[in-house]
């Protein structure tokens, strides 16, 4: 049996696509259903549906073998696991944004206050990348308000489209990292159950590797 | 009167009395086994000056508890079992001739995160083999950890062993150094074969090179995969780390463990520790390796002495959870005995020497203290599933104690 977390969500989703894809019958996951944990002993298998911040969690601890989960997650978490596959789905960027008068003067405001939802990648990156102190303001959502109320100078946050940062009169700054969702192991479940996981990382890499081939048709 | 009176700090916990059975019970066998193989038991304080973690920046500052002294002088609760016992060889053992065995067994405190299963204070028992370089010293130790995982009934173990120098020879041969080859040596550990992939092409390696740099996260094995490695490396250090296992290996043969063990040349994990070998162990239901080991031939000199050393740690706390999980757990010694009498001259004697006498049968005996009737102490002993009940009464008064227990 494989225990799997998922990040409640569209992550979840494009993960139990791909795994069916790859062969695994995941009638269970799809259930229209308030439960947590799904599990279908035949095909071996076992869902927990998790908070997507908790999924590295469940992952190091062992509660599960195997985790789905975006890297800004991971970035967020730094926990100690096996990052195996970049699943790639779920792109998008983690940034630096501000109000667009900010572009290119970012390193001339002193002192700043960065509200955001990632306090661990945002002093990760000011202290240890731009080796600047920053005062870290953690928000839990609708992290664009900061800036335009004066609670801070900029925010760190991740940007899909970009379109509510421009609604709001803001603009990436900077870029921090390229995110997407990623395939995570635990480290004893990675030798503990190699004959069933070994198979499956395999299984899933040759669909990507398929897919990726057919998008560049 | 303060809010906590309640409660125990984070990550602390009390040991209730079936796991603190199961610890004794761990820390004996254990205690056994280490002592036949020659190392010598030894009890370093539990409370050490900041210094002696910090000096060989083999530990984050942040993740020892910290504490200071009358004069001001910081203090560390003990982190781990291996520090002390190189600070001990380099010291008061400084005149005796290597090689020198040390075991311990106590609890360690690292300041981190816990729940799921780590605490801030866990029970380790360890061995450290000091001044005996190479493969047979690597083998003994890594030996008597799988030995240490069996006698505690973890048999389905296994064991993953590393060679740091290998990962080291590998960026000689591509002509990588410094925080390049930090970063390449976290993308191993964390088997991110994607950026590695990326990096790979950043350091303009060849293919040849990038696919041998591929293959380390995901090879695991035995013989076989020595010999795909050793002919992909030019370095004589990785050549060297290549032979070192190949001999472990087979010295684990000779020990019968070779079952057990699988390489892992992607272990690279406390990098600026670890000098030679390294080794994990792991078991069903637990998410951390519960043995954790290897060679770290720089850390007793950091005290002054030159030191090859050689140890491993299992985590007494991680194998109670794994055998209770695993099914294998520990039974509650049972009462065997409750002994209660009626307030007569001369029958509470007689109920003491009865209760002394079935002890040194090494049975487990309670003398009742609240003075119960015959027929409450038989409910009392039903509800705590206490197998026999002897009760002392007026007919007693003149018999000997043999004639009452025969009853």
């Amino acid at each position: 049996m494989i225990t799997i977390a998922l990040s409640k969500g569209r992550l979840a989703d494009k993960a139990i696509e791909l795994l069916e894809s790859a062969g695994y019958n995941c009638a269970a996951a799809k259930q229209q259903t308030r439960k947590l944990i799904l599990e279908d002993k035949e095909a071996g298998l076992r869902f927990i549906m998790a908070k997507p911040a908790d999924v590295p969690t469940y992952v190091e601890y062992g509660a599960a073998d195997i985790g789905v989960v975006g890297k800004d997650t991971l970035m967020e978490e730094n926990r100690q696991l096996y990052e195996v596959i970049d699943l790639r789905f779920g792109a998008c960027r983690i940034c630096v944004c501000g109000p667009e008068n900010l572009k290119g003067r970012l390193d001339r405001i002193p002192n700043k206050r960065v509200g955001t939802k990632y306090p661990n990648i945002t002093r990760e990156y000011f202290e240890k990348t731009k080796r600047e102190s920053v005062e870290i303001i953690k928000l839990n959502g609708s992290v664009e308000l900061a800036p335009l109320i004066g609670l801070a100078e900029v925010i760190v946050d991740i940007v899909e489209s970009g379109r509510t940062l421009r609604e709001n009169g803001l603009d990436v700054l900077e870029t921090i990292a390229d995110v997407s969702a990623r395939m995570v192991v635990n480290r004893v479940s990675m030798k503990m159950k190699a004959a069933e996981i070994v198979p499956m990382l395999d299984a899933l890499r040759e669909k990507l590797a398929e897919k990726s081939a057919e998008d560049e048709l | 009167m303060g809010t906590y009176r309640f409660h125990t700090p984070d990550g602390l916990s009390d040991m209730l009395p079936e796991d603190c059975a199961a610890k004794r019970g761990i820390e004996g066998k254990l205690r056994q086994l280490f002592s036949c193989g020659g190392y010598r038991e030894i009890e370093t304080p539990g409370i050490e000056f900041f210094d002696v973690y910090a000096g060989g920046d083999f530990v984050a500052p942040e993740n020892l508890y910290k504490l200071t002294d009358q004069e001001g002088r910081i203090l560390s609760l003990r982190y781990d079992g291996t520090v002390p016992v190189a600070r001990l060889a380099a010291t008061i053992y400084k005149e005796e001739e290597p090689p020198l065995r040390f075991c311990y067994i106590g609890n360690m405190y690292r300041f981190r995160e816990s729940g799921g299963g780590k605490q801030r204070e866990f029970a380790q028992a360890g061995v450290e083999l000091l001044g005996a370089g190479g493969a047979q010293a690597d083998a003994e130790v890594i030996a008597l950890s799988i030995a240490s995982a069996l006698e505690l009934g973890l048999t389905d173990l296994q064991i993953s062993i590393g060679q740091v120098d290998f990962f080291r020879g590998l960026m000689d041969d591509f002509g990588i150094n410094g925080e390049d080859a930090v970063l390449l040596s976290q993308l191993v550990d964390r088997k991110d074969s994607v950026m590695l992939e990326k990096m790979a092409a950043r350091f303009n390696l060849s293919e040849e090179d990038q696919k041998t740099l591929s293959m380390i996260p995901t090879l695991f094995g035995k013989f076989e995969i020595l010999e795909l490695l050793a002919s992909r490396v030019k370095s004589p250090k990785a050549t060297a780390a290549i032979e070192n296992l190949r001999e472990i290996l087979s010295a684990l043969d000779d020990y019968g463990y070779l079952k057990y063990v699988s390489v892992d040349l992607g272990m690279l994990r406390g990098l600026d520790y670890y000098t030679g070998m390294i080794f994990k162990g792991y078991t069903h239901e637990v998410g951390f390796p519960i043995i954790s080991g290897g060679r770290y031939d720089k850390v007793v000199s950091v005290f002054g002495r030159d030191l090859s050393a050689v140890g491993f740690s299992i985590g007494i706390t991680l194998c109670i959870a794994a055998l209770h999980r695993q099914g294998k757990a520990f039974s509650n010694t049972p009462i065997d005995v409750i002994v209660g009498f009626e307030d007569e001259n001369g029958l509470r004697k007689k109920a003491i020497d009865a209760v002394r006498l079935l002890r040194k049968k090494k049975m487990t005996v309670i003398l009742d203290v609240s003075n119960k009737q015959e027929q409450a102490l038989f409910e009392y002993a039903k509800k705590r599933k206490i197998q026999q009940v002897i009760f002392l009464n007026k007919c007693d008064c003149g018999k000997d104690i043999e004639e009452i227990l025969r009853k």
